[in-house]
């Protein structure tokens, strides 16, 4: 009789094993628009309910924030006394000027934030798009300079004219932060979606990294570069094909040079930056893209200044995709098919 | 010449022919239950067309179907064309257009955005996305 109850003991386990497999594990995913793009978070565990919730929340506050154009927020109550007088800032807003100040030293202003009156000139706010005119960039150009932010304690200062915009950076701080915001509330797996801006928080409840596809710049709604393992990161990528629009025959994106005031053209097609530092990711992103590939390699070799280390997939315009050496074993290339070739480089 | 020691913990644990039935019966009973409890249409490709978070429409996309064009009254009206395998915005009067120059989309886990309509459609599959990828960046 024993060795019947020990068999069916051993059965029950085994079909219980087998059930398990349908992922019984709770899980919750919210989409909602936020900082004028589409996001995603989905939170696995007993807490998946009230983190996506606090999730949401975060992203408010800090949209409520760090937005450029909504009127009760800290920077756009910045631009406005911009020549007039300091206003105080939240330690949020003082932490991303800060960091947009280390990556505008570190790339030699290749991000910066303050280049939001040539966005203007050229209607990608405001979603009328259209090529400003010489004399228009040339009179705004000197208003573009991070060096003249100042920043002392909780107050912030800009020179008359000038203005800023934090929405090259902020979906990736935000990614970090509700990430933080998560790991203190004993959730360890977790995926963000911010526009695009791809945070992990641990990984999957096996303990597996997050499997994130890079899209193809030439076939970006169907096609991927590669696929990578995130694990405690975040994966953002601009490109030029994100956002663009076309005047008298010539496509013109939304990548703009801050040396120049046109868009930028340094043979790039896409970059992909993989960092612990979201709000860093994010940023680099933008101004590797400006940067071309010899100069964001040489950033990549020797990233002083800026408060992590990061990885690089850069897609080149001539079909060469260059991964950094540090993604080389986690990363999937899936862009033979279409003409890509890949690329190691290492320190 | 000693006698033959049977020791009784290895006779207990001896498989014998019920326990091999009981066995198979309690796995054969949860392959069903599986089988069961699996998302109904496997493999199908799905489109749902969402306004401002609310669903306002669901494509099937898997079965084959006169191509369908359906005008969306939104701020900005815009036009979804969808077939068997695959959708995209042909026509929108947003400002930008990023929606119609995204064209069309064929994968579980593809999506298309209008963001100055809060419009997005997004494809699923039952088996999930291509590649088993988590997450798309770009």
């Amino acid at each position: 009789m024993k060795r019947q109850v020990f068999s069916v003991c051993l059965a029950l386990a085994m079909g219980a094993a087998l059930c398990g497999c349908t992922g019984g594990e709770a899980r919750k995913t919210v989409q909602f628009f936020a900082m004028d793009t589409t996001m995603s978070v989905t939170v696995y565990g007993e807490q998946a309910q009230a983190g996506t919730a606090a999730v949401q929340q975060a992203v408010n506050g800090l949209e409520a924030a760090l937005s450029a154009t909504r009127a009760e927020s800290e920077i756009y109550a910045l631009n406005a006394a911009a020549g007039m007088g300091a206003v105080p800032l939240s330690q949020d807003a003082q932490a991303v000027l800060t960091l947009a100040g280390a990556v505008s030293a570190a790339t030699d202003g290749a991000f910066d934030c303050t280049i939001s009156p040539i966005m203007v000139a050229w209607g990608f706010p405001t979603e009328s798009r259209h090529v400003p005119t010489e004399g228009t960039l040339a009179a705004l150009l000197p208003l573009v300079d991070w060096r003249e932010v100042a920043i002392s304690g909780d107050m912030a200062f800009l020179p008359a004219g000038m203005a800023v915009d934090l929405g090259a950076i902020a979906k990736g701080y935000a990614g970090e932060k509700c990430a933080q915001t998560l790991v203190d509330m004993g959730i360890n797996s977790a995926l963000l979606d911010l526009g695009g801006n791809i945070t992990g928080v641990g990984g999957h409840s096996d303990g597996s990294p997050w499997r994130v596809a890079v899209k193809d710049p030439n076939a970006p709604a169907e096609e991927v570069l590669c696929v990578i393992s995130l694990l405690n990161q975040t994966a953002s990528t601009s490109g030029g094909y994100q956002r663009y629009f076309t005047e008298d025959g010539v496509t013109y994106h939304h990548i703009i040079d801050p040396a120049t005031g046109y868009p930028a053209e340094h043979g790039l097609l896409s970059v992909t930056v993989i960092s612990s530092n979201g709000g860093q990711a994010d940023a680099l992103s933008t101004a590797c893209f400006v940067m071309g590939e010899e100069k964001a390699l040489a950033l990549w070799r020797d990233p002083a200044g800026l408060p992590a280390e990061f990885e690089l997939i850069l897609c080149c315009e001539d079909g060469r995709v260059v991964v950094t050496e540090g993604l080389e074993s986690s990363l999937a290339f899936k862009g033979e098919a279409n003409g890509y070739t890949c690329e190691i480089a290492r320190r | 010449m000693g006698i033959p020691v049977k020791s009784r913990g290895a006779d207990w644990l001896r498989p014998t022919l019920w326990d091999g039935v009981v066995i198979a019966a309690v796995v054969a009973a949860a392959v069903l239950l599986l089988l069961a409890l699996r998302p109904a249409g496997g493999g199908d490709l799905r489109a749902v067309v969402t306004l401002d978070g609310a669903v306002i429409a669901q494509y099937d996309l898997s079965s084959p179907s006169q191509p369908a064009r359906t005008w969306v009254d939104c701020p900005y009206p815009l036009l979804i064309e969808a077939e068997q395998g695959r959708i995209r915005i042909c026509e929108s009067e947003c400002p930008g257009g990023d929606c119609v120059h995204t064209g069309w989309v064929s994968r579980a886990g593809g999506q298309i955005v209008c963001l100055p309509n809060r419009l997005v459609i997004s494809l699923s599959a039952a088996a999930g996305t291509q590649d088993g990828v988590d997450a798309v960046t770009g």
